[in-house]
């Protein structure tokens, strides 16, 4: 009896170590990536051995946020640098996709001004282990903590990024905080076209989908309020707009539904160039403070974008009565 | 041999007699349960207490209005309360029908799926919030409501921000 119980203690232990060893084997992130004809001194690429969050990036990436690790290729030699990051973006319908990158291999920016590499984009159709080169990645010097660079990916940019090391015992969780969206080019040209009657007037909202509230009961309210909630757009099931400039600076009256909840807005500074429509958000009138801010494209009677509330984003299409 | 007999008989009688007495205590005791319960005049008894509940939980849902971002998490952490609430007086009232079963324990089911809600704002992860409401819309607590016959309870409560 005294020998079972040994047996099945010892086979515990093997069992965990086996499974410990597991764990150990699958976070070795970057393995069997060749040796790359140009290598960067390690007393260069060594400081960029980090693991680093988003913290801010030019809005037209479309990126809400992302970490990032570099690290040697193990067994190396002489040592190379191999950068793996997990962005999460905008899709065109304003839905969150993850993006995985690798970054490889590392080369020097000219003037020591830092490192790049072609970023290559691990693709859900692609096969496995294979990438396909999608950008490329600078990362500048890095000052304390901070670290600024520039991202081409999907055939756009180059956009601004910024990043922070993050310290050793430190973790996002998984979730890594969303990034401050860097403005670029912003239009400002005042309204949203040349002529005030190109886009004063009354719209109404054309991408109304099926209320999810409806067959909700005492539900109905709060899965209104939770629809709303996050990157991806509130389902909108309704909604009206008011555009009026007259001379004076225009400004834009919105009412959304979500569900049983009707929202109301104030859109200011409305801006425009080129088919790029913005304006700032207020949600208890004009000289209430900012709550978010209005991002799209328009012309000719029509306007669709996202309009953030702070946690909230409405994803509308107007057209002009 | 006969007096053996004669106690064997005896003692299957009283075996007998127990399990008799088994049975009529459980029959009596279900038939009076559904008795209750196929009443029509209890069903509208849960109904119209029901429909009660629904009227007080609504009024408190549509009196916290729609929340800015700030107010999230106290929403969700309010509605909770409500909907919990409303579950154990709906529960109480103790529904025999199919439909009042199904509804009350889909209200069970949303309570779960709220405070899954209310952690997922209390760790501001309000992309979550919003995935784990599918749940909340999957339930078709309105319909379920309209089926059972709770007026109220299938309605969707009016907020305005």
């Amino acid at each position: 009896m005294k020998r079972v119980k040994i047996i099945i203690v010892l086979g515990g232990i093997l069992a965990l170590l086996t499974s410990v060893g597991v764990a150990m084997a699958t976070t070795g992130a970057t393995t069997g990536y060749p040796q790359p004809k140009v290598v960067v001194p390690s007393t260069v690429s060594a400081p960029y051995e980090q693991r680093y969050v988003l913290t801010a990036v030019g809005s037209g990436a479309g990126i809400r946020s992302g970490e990032m690790k570099f690290e040697f290729e193990e067994g190396s030699s002489p040592e190379f640098l191999v950068g793996i990051s997990e962005f999460y973006s905008y899709s065109p319908d304003g839905a969150i996709e993850t993006s995985l990158f690798t970054f490889y291999p590392f080369t020097e920016l000219p003037g020591g001004k830092g490192l790049k590499a072609p970023a290559l984009k691990v693709g859900a159709s692609a096969s496995y282990g294979q990438v396909t080169p999608d950008g490329e990645l600078q990362m500048f010097k890095i000052e304390g903590d901070k670290v600024k660079g520039q991202i081409r990916i999907h055939g756009g940019g180059p956009w601004p990024v910024e990043f922070r090391v993050l310290g050793d015992n430190e973790s996002t969780g998984g979730h890594p905080p969303a990034a401050k969206q860097l403005p670029e080019s912003e239009p400002n040209n005042p309204g949203w076209g040349g002529e005030a009657a190109e886009y004063d007037g009354e719209y109404e909202l054309t991408n109304g989908a099926a209320n999810p509230t409806e067959k909700a009961g005492t539900l109905g309210a709060v899965i209104g309020v939770a629809q709303g909630l996050g990157t991806q757009g509130a389902v909108v099931s309704g909604g009206s707009m008011t555009v009026k400039g007259n001379g004076a600076p225009a400004t834009a009256e919105v009412t959304v539904e979500t569900g049983g909840s009707s929202r109301h807005f104030t859109l200011t500074k409305l801006a425009w160039a080129g088919d790029k429509r913005v304006a700032l958000v207020h949600d208890k009138g004009p000289s209430s403070p900012v709550v978010g801010r209005f991002e799209g494209t328009g012309g000719q009677g029509e306007l669709k974008g996202r309009l953030i509330d702070g946690h909230s984003v409405y994803q509308v299409e107007f057209k002009m009565k | 041999m006969k007096t053996r007999f004669i106690a064997i008989a005896a003692l299957l009688g009283v075996v007998g007699i127990v399990a008799l007495a088994g049975c009529g205590g459980g029959g009596s005791s279900s038939s009076g349960s559904s008795s209750t319960s196929g009443s029509s005049g209890s069903s509208s008894d849960f109904a119209s207490a029901a429909d009660a509940a629904c009227t007080t939980a609504d009024k408190q849902i549509a009196a916290l209005g729609t929340p800015t971002q700030s107010e999230v998490l106290q929403y969700m952490e309010t509605t909770e309360t409500v909907i919990e609430k409303l579950h154990s007086e709906v529960q109480a009232l103790g529904g025999e029908g199919t439909a009042e079963k199904a509804y009350t324990e889909a209200l069970g089911k949303s309570v779960i799926t709220l405070n899954h809600m209310t952690n997922a704002a209390r760790n501001e992860n309000y992309d979550a919030v919003r995935e784990i409401s599918d749940e909340l819309i999957e339930l078709k607590l309105g319909e379920l409501a309209e089926t059972a016959g709770l007026k109220v309870c299938a309605e969707v409560p009016v907020t305005e921000s």
